[in-house]
């Protein structure tokens, strides 16, 4: 073996996925050759300080993420019909080659259409389709937002928690993503949004009890203050003992402390 | 799991049984955000990537083919979208890092006195510097063999080239490797 020959056996040789005659012909040339042993030499050297580079862990998120993903597309698929026909190729389907038909085709939906929206202004409230249409509307909404409450940037989530409060009746999933959002986001201004948002529904139990237990998890002293105003507010006089813990704990903020003992009178 | 078992997963989630993708997940998305974080350097746009990666499966499933390789498959979608990614912002910095302290706080030293940990960390910064001066064809061949523990032919098959382009190129990247840490040196020496 020459020492071109040798060389371009290295990146093998550095990954060890020689064979044993290979390795031992490079063993022989390199006993012989001064210039092969050093450049080798250096080519390991190289190899093996990469290994500094270590692995790193992605962020809990993007498993998050992934999986919400994923089960959109698993209720896409679940939602096509079997043959797989879409609605671009059922219009396709009805839509006239020739032009004439086309032009006769156009004012005839127009006219419908025209038809259908008199009525609907006549009848707004009997029109079981715009219902429909609402309900839909809803339901893609509640989808955004529990999307959106997952995603990587805060401002993203900011977003996800104002569209949770145009949901009119949001569902547990959202109710739930909201409490979760209040008690482990990593930014305080989504944890004060997503209080905010909660507020609204006050009247639902799980919010009630959900804000409750969120007290005592909570470490920022604003949002603290704020779900202490809202106990205080809603007379809820669960929160008592809690109330009364975190006035004497030398833990939490003085501020805190301080607006505990009132939040206490005021219950008491 | 054996590459014969991901290839049979990725058959299922080809043929709509799309929860199976979930096993692929688990297996590589860490191996995925390694790979992007060594030749991006972000976090986030790592994060974004790998996700960007799971979503062009899901969307081109059907272009599997049962004699392809899953891990050289993913892989090649990888690359299409970092390319695509930098081609949409032209004006992004390829190789950008976070801060320096994000990357290094998390570099466990347990078991190292202080100066190991330290002179531990100056190595990181100083192989992390030498790679982002690499041409991005050389680093990317590096980073596939050295770290994705992938086989010359497997990269071969993934960058579309012959298997003697791809050790070729290997050489040639450890080569100016060497010379750049030489360099990175000598300039703090001097």
């Amino acid at each position: 073996m020459n020492c071109e020959q040798v060389k371009r056996e290295f990146p093998d040789y550095l990954v060890k996925s020689l064979s044993q005659e290979g390795s031992a012909a490079i063993q022989a040339h390199l006993a012989a050759c001064v210039a092969c042993r050093e450049e080798l030499a250096t080519l390991e050297s190289v190899w093996s300080r990469l290994g500094v580079l270590e692995d790193s862990q992605p962020s809990p998120q993007m498993r998050t993420r992934f999986y919400v993903m994923l089960e959109e597309h698993q209720l896409k698929l679940r939602s096509q019909p079997k043959g797989r026909v879409t609605l671009g190729d059922w219009v396709a389907g009805w839509w006239p080659a020739r032009p004439l038909w086309q032009f006769a085709l156009g004012v005839l939906l127009l006219s419908v259409g025209v038809g259908l929206g008199r009525l609907s202004v006549e009848r707004p409230r009997e029109n079981g389709e715009i219902v429909r249409l609402r309900d839909e509307v809803g339901g893609l909404r509640e989808l955004l937002t529990l999307s959106l409450l997952q995603q990587q940037s805060a401002s993203e989530r900011l977003r996800g928690v104002s569209w949770s409060s145009q949901v009119q009746q949001p569902e547990e999933a959202i109710l739930s993503a909201l409490l979760q959002t209040l008690n482990s986001d990593p930014n305080v201004n989504v944890r004060l949004a997503a209080l905010e948002a909660l507020q609204k529904f006050s009247s639902v139990q799980e919010v009630r009890q959900g804000l409750l237990h969120a007290l005592e998890r909570q470490k920022s002293p604003l949002v603290q203050i704020m779900l202490i105003d809202w106990l205080v507010e809603n007379k809820e006089r669960q929160a008592i003992n809690m109330l009364t813990r975190m006035s004497d704990e030398p833990k939490v903020q003085p501020k805190v402390r301080e607006r505990a003992r009132w939040g206490l009178q005021q219950l008491s | 799991m054996s590459s014969a078992a991901d290839n049979e997963l990725m058959l299922k989630v080809r043929d709509g049984d799309l929860g199976k993708l979930s096993f692929l997940f688990e297996r590589y998305h860490r191996a995925l955000f390694n790979f992007f974080l060594r030749s991006t350097g972000g976090r986030d746009l790592s994060e974004d990537l790998v996700q960007e990666v799971f979503l062009r499966i899901l969307k081109y499933r059907h272009t599997f083919r049962p004699d392809s390789q899953f891990s050289a498959w993913m892989y090649h979608v990888a690359r299409n979208a970092q390319i695509d990614h930098f081609r949409k912002h032209k004006h992004a910095d390829e190789f950008s890092h976070d801060s320096e302290e994000d990357i290094f706080s998390e570099i466990a030293s347990p078991g190292l006195t202080p100066e190991q940990a330290f002179a531990k960390r100056q190595e990181t910064r100083l192989v992390r510097k030498a790679l982002s001066e690499l041409p991005a064809e050389k680093r990317e061949v590096l980073i596939l063999s050295r770290y994705q523990g992938l086989k010359y032919e497997e990269i071969a098959t993934i960058l579309g080239c012959e298997v003697g382009t791809v050790k070729g190129r290997v050489f040639r990247a450890i080569r100016e490797l060497a010379e750049v840490l030489d360099g990175i040196t000598g300039e703090k020496a001097s």
